[in-house]
């Protein structure tokens, strides 16, 4: 009888014990390795993670500092909990304003990124130059880079990514057209277009409305009043020349392939890319990866062109967004010193090249040679970067040669208004576009729309000043 | 009186990690999700304010939340009536009735339940395939002149959520309707004989048999379609449309998304989660309520 109830009591406290197995702690591991460990986490993006290995490798025999590393496809949902409890903090985070799950953008607008200002006078780890003396400095500027407009510098570019208008070269030779240089050649294009059964336009998503509206508000209104619309003046956004960027993306309606709307999403946007390839469509907004993007489904002798977001009007100026990746150090990081010397060391030569040339895997040419083939990868914004572009892409890096002008598509650093999004594929401002393509909203709705959501955010960041 | 004592601690025990694992993994989130529901919190910095219920008071004029709740409702009602309808449909056909290739269609309706819902993002969308080389716009092109340019399913306002409405009822059918048909087949055959003898027909048996002895089970898939419908459909929705276009195809649990993860505004989404929850809690009371009959036995 005592033997039973023994058993029973027993084996009753081993189910309740075992509850708790599984929880003990292993936090001890990185206190015994000291506090020369950096911990970086990142996205496994379109340029994979090949480069970032190599670095790592790298600088841990040059410092002799121990690296952990993560890197995946949906970072943001991995480090999420942990930015939350505040605990295990990467040292270094990876990953680019805007992208999916918003980590970066709301990192922002909690003030919780590190001012990184240091970064410009640190040597570089195995070079004797300073940061600030080998980077192209006007990728340290702006929203891009200094969100908050204070001086600061917060998130470091790693990329130099121009965005424009591809075409199909090959096409545009056979027909003898030539590649419009502002709107109303755009249109005029767009009609001679129209009666060989061409659409003049097709964009991926709404999403990459982000670099062409930019570009396009900065050719229409201004660098100077641009400035002004990203830190959301409700009275620049008022200004007529900022409504005819609206008014332009509303003629461009009955120049648009039909079917690129229902294309616009994560399943189907690269029908929307190859409809430029088969010659349905003739410009497409994208950046300097679709060439490798559309790789597979390009015909042998395919000719790509790039070109600015035309003009307003005729000897005007015509932008292209620049697309950086950007990397930061959180405010929460164990680790500043060694995370800084870090991202210096990515703008060493040796780092660079790396980087360049570990890109992407080529799946198509390592199957057909058997040997590991890599696309080009982040091109580091450093002095003489561009010499090291392959020939067959250098097309995408002399837009500024041709004359077109840089704009960087990031807006200033805002409070968070509840169920006010202005950016982004699902915000009003760029997510609003298909419903102007199809029709179901008019030019004037959307611009409105627009306006109400940068003056409600702007309330709200001068009422957050007090 | 010892032994007494004695079992009740025993059973305490033995319910003990069950009751801990609940409340630590369903009890203490809901609640936490009303308390976060009352804060204005971006989800990372230590700056919490607690706003009471402007939360809530800001959903109820904000447009875009009331469109994702409109398309919520406007799915779960499709989704039910329609899988309702035809799960009974083809499990009154497969049981009571004999057609060759029974198992066949049985394994043929259940497929799309094992599809992962990403799989099924991908299949509907070469069917949904906007030009006319669509699945089925290359159908119905044939119905149309030359330079017809397709339904544009996924890409037009007023017909997007019929689109995502459909894929869920078919990924749906096989799972509900293997559910009838367990219950269906427990129904003693000599009711059908006796009612045949009595001169009645199939349709007349299907709702004075079949129908009465098979309720308690459409009850308890009732409250099955609620949930499951809330949830995948913002997972279809997250694959196929990422709400659009323009946020036509948002529904309750993406809009939560959209506010808490892109929109930084992690209460303003718990304020819409802790909606959803009270919603399905009560629509699912309610189908509990005004569905009860007497239980009848076999």
């Amino acid at each position: 009888m005592k033997m039973k109830k023994m058993l029973s009591l027993g084996l009753s406290l081993l189910m309740c014990a075992t509850l708790v197995t599984g929880c003990s702690g292993n936090d001890n591991s990185a206190s015994e390795s000291g506090s020369k460990t950096l911990k970086i986490a990142g996205l496994d993006g379109g340029y994979g993670t090949k480069g970032w290995e190599e670095v790592i490798k790298k600088f841990e025999e040059k410092t002799g500092a121990k690296v952990e590393y993560t890197f995946d496809k949906k970072i943001s949902d991995i480090l999420r909990p942990k930015m939350t409890s505040g605990k295990d903090v990467p040292d270094v985070i990876y990953l680019t304003v805007g992208a999916v799950g918003g980590l970066t953008d709301t990192l922002i607008k909690e003030k919780q990124i590190a001012d990184i200002s240091a970064l410009l006078d640190e040597t570089i780890p195995g070079e004797d130059v300073k940061v600030k003396d080998k980077v192209l400095t006007n990728f340290f500027e702006g929203a891009t880079a200094d969100p908050y407009g204070d001086g600061t510098l917060r998130l470091a570019p790693l990329n130099n990514a121009p965005c424009g208008l591809f075409y199909n070269a090959g096409l545009f030779k056979e027909k003898g057209w030539e590649v419009p240089t502002d709107w109303d050649g755009m249109f005029e294009l767009g009609e001679k277009a129209k009666k060989e059964g061409i659409y003049l336009f097709t964009y991926p998503t709404a999403g990459y409305f982000d670099a062409f509206f930019t570009s396009l508000l900065n050719a229409t209104a201004g660098p100077e009043v641009y400035a002004k619309l990203i830190a959301y003046d409700t009275e620049a956004w008022k200004l007529p020349e900022v409504k005819e960027a609206f008014e332009i993306v509303g003629r461009l309606k009955d120049y648009t392939l039909p079917t690129t709307v229902a294309n616009a999403n994560g399943d189907n946007f690269t029908k929307n890319q190859q409809a430029v390839i088969d010659g349905d469509a003739l410009f497409i907004p994208n950046g300097t990866w679709l060439p490798g993007e559309m790789a597979a489904t390009t015909p042998e002798g395919f000719e790509w062109g790039m070109t600015g977001i035309p003009a307003a009007k005729a000897g005007g100026d015509s932008y292209s967004t620049n697309f950086v990746e950007q990397m930061y150090v959180p405010e929460k990081a164990e680790n500043k010193e060694l995370a800084l010397q870090f991202l210096a060391y990515c703008y060493s030569d040796e780092a660079a090249d790396l980087f360049y040339k570990y890109g992407a895997l080529n799946t198509e040419e390592t199957e057909k040679t058997g040997k590991d083939v890599y696309n080009a990868g982040y091109l580091i914004p450093i002095k003489g970067s561009e010499d090291k572009v392959a020939e067959a892409d250098r097309f995408m890096y002399t837009l500024s040669e041709k004359g077109v002008k840089t704009n960087s598509a990031t807006f200033m650093a805002a409070e968070a208004v509840e169920g006010v999004t202005l950016t982004g594929e699902t915000g009003i401002l760029f997510g609003s576009v298909n419903s102007v393509m199809n029709g179901d909203k008019t030019v004037d709705q959307w611009y409105n729309e627009s306006v109400d959501a940068v003056s409600k955010i702007a309330e709200a960041n001068a009422k957050a000043d007090k | 009186m010892n032994k007494t004592k004695e079992k009740r601690r025993f059973v305490i025990l033995c319910l003990a990690p069950a009751l801990i694992l609940f409340s630590v993994f369903m009890i203490y989130p809901t609640i936490n999700v009303f308390l976060m529901s009352t804060l204005r919190w971006g989800g990372f910095s230590d700056f919490k304010e607690f706003v009471g219920i402007q939360n809530f008071l800001i959903l109820f004029e904000d447009m875009n939340f009331i469109r994702a709740f409109q398309n919520t409702i406007f799915v779960i009602v499709i989704v039910t009536v329609f899988t309702l309808a035809l799960a009974i449909l083809f499990a009154a056909i497969l049981v009571r009735e004999k057609i060759k290739g029974q198992n066949f269609f049985r394994v043929i309706f259940y497929i799309p339940n094992i599809l992962s819902i990403v799989v099924i993002g991908a299949i509907f969308s070469a069917i949904y395939d906007p030009s006319t080389n669509g699945l089925l716009n290359s159908f119905l092109s044939l119905f149309h002149e030359d330079g017809w340019i397709g339904v544009q399913f996924l890409g037009n306002q007023s017909i997007v959520m019929y689109s995502i409405a459909f894929a869920l009822i078919w990924q749906a059918i096989g799972y509900y309707m293997v559910m009838y048909m367990a219950s269906m087949s427990s129904i003693p055959a000599h009711y059908y004989e006796a009612a045949e003898l009595d001169g009645c027909g199939k349709i007349k048996q299907f709702f004075s048999i079949t129908l009465p002895l098979i309720w308690t089970n459409i009850r308890t898939t009732l409250t099955f379609f609620v949930i499951s419908t809330i949830n995948l459909s913002f997972l279809l929705v997250q694959v196929m449309t990422t709400g659009g276009p323009d946020g036509a195809s948002r529904v309750l649990l993406f809009y939560l998304y959209d506010q808490a993860y892109n929109n930084a505004s992690y209460g303003y989404g718990m304020a819409i989660g802790a909606i959803t929850f009270l919603f399905s809690f009560l629509l699912s009371a309610v189908i509990n309520k005004i569905t009860e009959r007497d239980d009848l036995e076999f």
